[in-house]
């Protein structure tokens, strides 16, 4: 085994897994919350890559032309916007089902997934958009024959999303909100008795998710350059298996499945078959939950009887 | 109880009411079954403009026989169960006279056997694969040409031209890609080139890396990849940016600028090799009906012409046997008639293909436009 | 001790309160005044929340690397600014209808409405109730024949719905289980109703307005109902959350289209050995599963789903890959439904004399379907009320005291699987012979996704929601068609009212009561 193949496919491991990490928190932060599976969160990353192209491109058209600039600005609007579409959709939809059973929300989740599809597929048009390429080049290791590369665009996906995942961290352990949200995760009646607004916490766990979402949304545009309106479905399949592998409800184990995810998945896909890694991913999952049934980090559910 | 069975009662009341017949007037009814939803969409958009392009000169020129045509569209969503109910729905309900599509090979081919069975002429712009017309079916005509031939012309200029002596064959796992990737490969190794590495990638997902420092490690001179623009973009712009630079080679999906912005702009879609039939829009009959739609908005890229001619040869058998509405009368006249269309005259042979298939190679240049290669 | 203060406090409040408001005349009168300035606080906040939502998407459109801005767009549906301005003046006039008087009334009738238990005898009454499905079924069929005949909608619409009609009103009778010694008032009705439900699809089919499509539509129709029901064991019944049902289904399917390619196995064959083999695949999905609860459970069901579709679509030269394999039509003792004869097989219609019509081979499919899904859904009632549904449910409600009375939790989860997966099987058999060919791209996981949902807007574990949501779900994009590129759009928006409007399902899942007899010593 060449060790200059071996290196860049962790590397592109590292990569993927970052994105299936930034997807995962929100589906692992909803979960724990309120335990539903939000199937409509990889559309939401899907309409935050559109945001973005939208975004940036008026950003240009005014006249912004510095990179760094231009990419800030655009993170924030687009987070912003995408931040109030996760607001929006739980208000709307999730609230009024939340005293329900368990699988409503779910299938109403799909309705809305299906609903964002298509609503921006008519919008926007099925074509396929994209954004011009800003940051090409990397670093070149190795020698002319044996080489592996490390683009600067791998180096920005891991370094915003350690910045994201840290401060994510530390708004959860170390700020006023932060405890309330573990607080309404741990125990929503008695977070309710004790006078916090559960209703709001909540909603600002799926802006947060979304927010997220929105990020791993810009990272990806500018990554690989072009999107579609389908984008989200697939992905969100993945962010989802990698936020239970790592342990649903857990935030560093949503990061760690997901990074584990993309890595054994490129390993895989780049050693053996490309065809069957997706077999191997869910195969894979599959014999973790069978001996750690409840993910690599996650608390063992009590069941008191 | 009874509020659930109300609602439906309602439900169905509103929306059956609305499903009405139109009033009785005399048109010529052409379905056209393309993926108006979906992942194709894009090429559901291209066989829809052409198709209606078509019949809007046709009627301004009195029509087929005096009757106007009308298009009638059916979302298949490029999946087989979608295209049967579009067929079943053509023949037994809109009664149409004459059907355009599908796109995708797998839905033109089970909707072909309803449109057979009812004795409807079907021209299908799009499906290359070529057991579409080996199945004895005496309705089907095509427009396009066959995933071996193009194969065979890939094969061929990978061999000749590039001089590569080993390659990598990718598909994306769909009828299509697999079809011509199979094609290609096969031809290949008539050829004696090496085809060292055969993989697939999953549409819908957007990183290849894995996959191409699996190329990279497997040292090929050139790869080819059967599939569409999407797909095609993405793998191309992550080559090179691992710094992959040998020739990619591809088919005619992705005979849509939209490769280009799938690939992330003109630097990495440069250079690009492609197969495809003769560009029609050199042609001078073309050039009237490119104006038309670039009024529309649309520069008739891909299969826009393609579904164009189809309108035009169904308009042609009819207007020749006129009042005949006999799917295998008009497929027999149009295989023994030359007919003119927007692509050039073209002729076909008693399994539906068309006779001349001049498959070239194109290659994508510095404004983002594909030009033949010399 | 601070509890003291307050309350001393609140009944000073209190009683201040109390002279000012009087009765009647009082509070018509601090009532009446509406607060519109609140209300249009709230619709101006909604109605810029939701343009912020929608109009970067509608207006701003993205045109490769520029983007083009149009304020006007139409349809003014599509539009955000418009939408924007529709939810606000709708909030207004909610908000305003609320504060009056029968704005109040009504707000209260809708909040009661959705809470409380209702305790319904299904015995009471049992002939009357009889007579009033079967006046309202027979009401709003020949309203839709009437409809068709003059020609408003389709005919094959409306011999359609008539069709679903008669299935649904049967499925009611046949679903009430029987009780010893006392009079079933369906005990007549339902023989006669089933011999109708055979009759009358021939006799539209005679006249021909029955023809492939609808039928066609109707069997996808039935195949989900089947589906549904299979799955309801799982989800509804026995509450394990399946997201992977979609793969029983594909067994079923394949078995049959390659047992046809590889071991010559015919239609008839295959509907038996087939539906064993997927509950096998049930059985070897259950084991794993045995310790795994609610949401890891989805998941893995999930990734089994897929990794059977993968498998599909990636070995190629097994199962025929993406372009999928053919299958093989029914025969009735070797006569086919076919044109032309090939090799000496006979075709039916020259064995009855008869001009060919490609519909026989639908409208058989179609006839068989219907027995064999009355079939099923007279087993699964039955077994409801048996010691093995109970453990299902049971199981559902808290499976740890379950286990205490002793009930083998491994025994009664994998019976489910088996069960559920038994059904798909039948369903898949059905579905490859329907279509004549089997392709991956029908397995996927939105498969699995709408068959949930069929389950939990039919109300979970009740037989007759899930199969008028069967029919819903099915037969709803079909209706919509005419709405072409809006058809998909239209239907994820009807999903969510619906689940807005009845979390619980269409029908509440009514649990069977056991009369006690009277037994006098």
């Amino acid at each position: 085994m060449e060790w200059h193949i071996l290196s860049q496919q962790i590397v592109n491991g590292i990569s993927l897994g970052s994105i299936y990490g930034l997807i995962a928190i929100g589906y692992t932060m909803v979960y724990g919350i309120i335990g539903m599976i939000n199937f409509a969160h990889g559309d939401i990353y899907m309409v935050s890559a559109y945001i973005t192209a939208i975004v940036f491109a008026v950003v240009t058209f005014l006249g912004v032309d510095a990179v760094a600039l231009s990419l800030l600005i655009t993170l924030v609007i687009t987070m912003a916007i995408t931040g109030l579409y996760g607001w929006y959709i739980e208000r709307t939809v999730y609230r009024p089902l939340r005293t329900t059973n368990r699988l409503a929300p779910l299938i109403t989740a799909i309705g809305v997934s299906l609903l964002l599809q298509n609503y921006v597929q008519i919008s926007q048009g099925p074509n396929v958009q994209g954004v011009p390429s800003l940051i090409p080049g990397g670093f070149t290791i190795g020698t002319a024959d044996e080489f592996f590369r490390i683009r600067y665009m791998d180096m920005i996906i891991v370094t915003v999303s350690i910045v994201a995942m840290s401060l994510l961290t530390f708004v959860i352990h170390k700020t006023s909100l932060g405890r309330q949200c573990r607080a309404v995760e741990q125990d929503r009646k008695m977070a309710t008795i004790l006078g916090i607004n559960t209703g709001r916490i909540i909603s600002t766990v799926f802006v947060i998710g979304s927010m997220m979402a929105a990020v791993a949304g810009e990272l990806v545009t500018f990554n690989y350059g072009s999107f579609d309106f389908y984008i989200g479905f697939v992905l969100g399949i993945k962010a989802f298996s990698a936020a239970v592998l790592g342990g649903i409800g857990s935030l560093p184990g949503a990061m760690l499945g997901g990074l584990l995810l993309g890595v054994l998945e490129s390993i895989f896909a780049g050693f053996v078959s490309s065809d069957y890694k997706d077999v191997f991913s869910f195969s894979m999952l599959v014999l973790v939950l069978v001996f750690k049934p409840s993910g690599l980090m996650g608390r063992p559910a009590v069941e008191k009887v | 109880m009874n509020k659930g069975f109300k609602k439906l009662f309602i439900a169905a009341a509103l929306t059956t009411a609305l499903s009405a017949p139109a009033l009785a007037e005399e048109f010529i009814k052409i379905g056209l079954g393309a993926p108006i939803t979906g992942g194709s969409a894009a090429f559901g958009k291209q066989l829809l403009l052409g198709a209606e392009s078509a019949a809007e000169a046709i009627n301004a020129k009195g029509g087929v026989n005096g009757k106007k045509i009308r298009i009638i569209q059916g979302d298949d969503a490029c999946e087989p169960k979608q295209a049967v109910a579009v067929a079943n729905r053509f023949v037994d309900q809109e009664k149409v006279d004459a059907v355009v599509g599908h796109f995708c090979s797998s839905s033109t081919i089970p909707a072909s056997e309803i449109y057979d069975e009812a004795n409807i002429l079907n021209v299908t712009p799009a499906s290359t694969n070529p057991r579409v017309t080996e199945r004895d079916l005496t309705t089907l005509i095509r427009v396009c040409g066959r995933d071996d031939q193009q194969g065979e012309v890939d094969a061929k200029f990978i061999h000749e031209n590039l001089k590569a002596k080993r390659i990598a064959v990718i598909n994306d796992k769909d009828t299509y890609g697999v079809g011509l990737a199979n094609a290609t490969r096969d031809a290949a190794k008539q050829l004696g080139v090496e085809v060292v590495l055969e993989d697939g990638v999953t549409r819908g997902e957007r990183d290849y890396n894995a996959l191409v420092t699996k190329i990279k490690a497997s040292d090929v001179d050139a790869v080819f990849f059967g599939g569409l623009y999407a797909e095609a973009g993405l793998l191309v712009r992550q080559m090179r940016q691992q710094g992959l630079t040998i020739p990619f080679v591809s088919d005619d999906g992705i005979a849509d600028p939209a490769f280009v912005t799938a690939a992330g702009g003109i630097p990495f879609a440069e250079g690009t090799y492609m197969s495809f039939l003769k560009d029609p829009r050199g042609e001078p009959a073309a050039q009237e009906v490119m104006l038309k739609l670039k009024e529309k908005g649309s520069d008739a890229e891909g299969f826009t012409l393609y579904s164009y001619a189809a309108v035009e040869a169904i308009a042609a058998a009819m207007d020749a046997n006129k009042g005949v509405k006999d799917g295998t009368v008009l497929a027999d006249w149009i295989k023994n008639n030359d007919i003119d269309t927007v692509l050039g005259r073209k002729g076909w042979d008693e399994k539906g293909d068309p006779k001349t298939n001049d498959f070239i190679i194109y290659v994508w240049n510095k404004e983002g436009q594909y030009e033949p290669v010399q | 001790m601070s509890h003291i203060p307050t309350s001393t406090g609140q009944d000073v409040a209190l009683a201040s309160v109390v002279p000012k408001s009087p009765a009647v005349d009082g509070a018509s009168a601090t009532r009446s005044s509406i607060d519109f300035k609140h209300s249009l606080k709230d619709a101006m906040v909604a109605g810029v929340l939701t343009m912020l939502v929608f109009s970067p998407i509608t207006n701003f459109i993205l045109q490769q690397y520029s983007f083009k801005v149009d304020w006007f767009r139409t349809p003014l549906f599509l539009n955000g600014i418009s939408i924007g301005l529709l939810v606000a003046f709708v909030r207004f006039f909610v908000s305003v209808g609320i504060q009056t008087e029968t704005g109040e009334r009504f707000t209260q009738k809708y909040l009661t409405a959705q809470k409380g238990v209702e305790v319904e005898d299904e015995h009471a009454d049992g002939m009357q109730r009889l007579k009033k499905i079967l006046l309202w079924a027979a009401i709003a069929a020949g309203i839709f024949m009437a409809l068709g005949l003059s020609g408003v909608i389709y005919l094959g619409t409306a011999a359609a719905v008539v069709l679903v009609i008669l299935f649904i009103v049967i499925a009611m009778g046949v679903r009430i289980p029987k009780r010893r010694g006392m009079k079933h008032p369906w005990k007549g009705a339902l023989p006669v109703l089933f011999l109708v439900g055979l009759v009358v699809p021939l006799v539209f089919f005679y006249f021909g307005i029955f023809g492939k499509s609808w039928a066609n539509n109707l069997i996808l129709a039935m195949i989900y109902v089947l589906l549904g029901l299979g799955l309801n064991i799982v989800v509804g019944l026995a509450g394990l959350l399946d997201l992977g049902f979609v793969a029983f289904y594909a067994v079923g399917a394949y078995f049959l289209a390659l047992g046809a390619q590889y071991l010559d196995i015919g239609f008839w064959t295959a509907l038996i050995l087939a539906p064993v083999a997927a509950a096998l695949c049930g059985g070897l999905l259950g084991f794993p599963v045995l310790k795994m609860h609610g949401d890891y459970l989805a998941i893995v069901t999930l990734g089994f789903g897929e990794i059977i579709r993968l498998v599909l679509v990636n070995w190629i030269d097994f199962t025929g890959g993406p372009n999928g394999a053919p299958a093989p039509s029914p025969t009735i003792f070797n006569l086919e439904f076919i044109r032309r004869a090939k090799g000496d097989a006979v075709p039916i219609h020259e064995f009855l004399g008869i001009p060919y019509s490609s519909d026989y081979k639908f409208i058989f499919i179609y006839l068989l379907l219907f027995i064999i899904s009355m079939g099923v859904l007279r087993v699964f009632t039955q077994l409801r009320v048996m010691p093995i549904g109970r453990s299902w449910e049971a199981l559902r409600e808290d499976e740890i005291a379950c286990r205490s009375l002793g009930i083998n939790h491994v025994t009664v989860k994998l019976s489910a699987f088996m069960l559920g997966a038994f059904t798909g099987g039948i369903a898949g058999v059905f579905f490859a012979t329907a279509q004549g060919f089997v392709s991956p791209m029908s397995f996927n996981f939105f498969e699995s996704v709408l068959i949930l949902s069929i389950v939990v807007l039919g109300g979970m574990g009740n037989a007759i929601g899930v199969i008028i949501a069967a029919f819903t779900l099915t037969l709803l994009p079909e209706f919509l068609r005419d709405f072409a590129g809006y058809r998909v759009l239209l239907f994820g928006l009807l999903m969510i009212l619906m689940m807005i409007w009845r979390p619980n399902g269409l029908l509440r899942a009514k649990r069977p009561v056991f009369e006690r007899e009277e037994v006098s010593v």
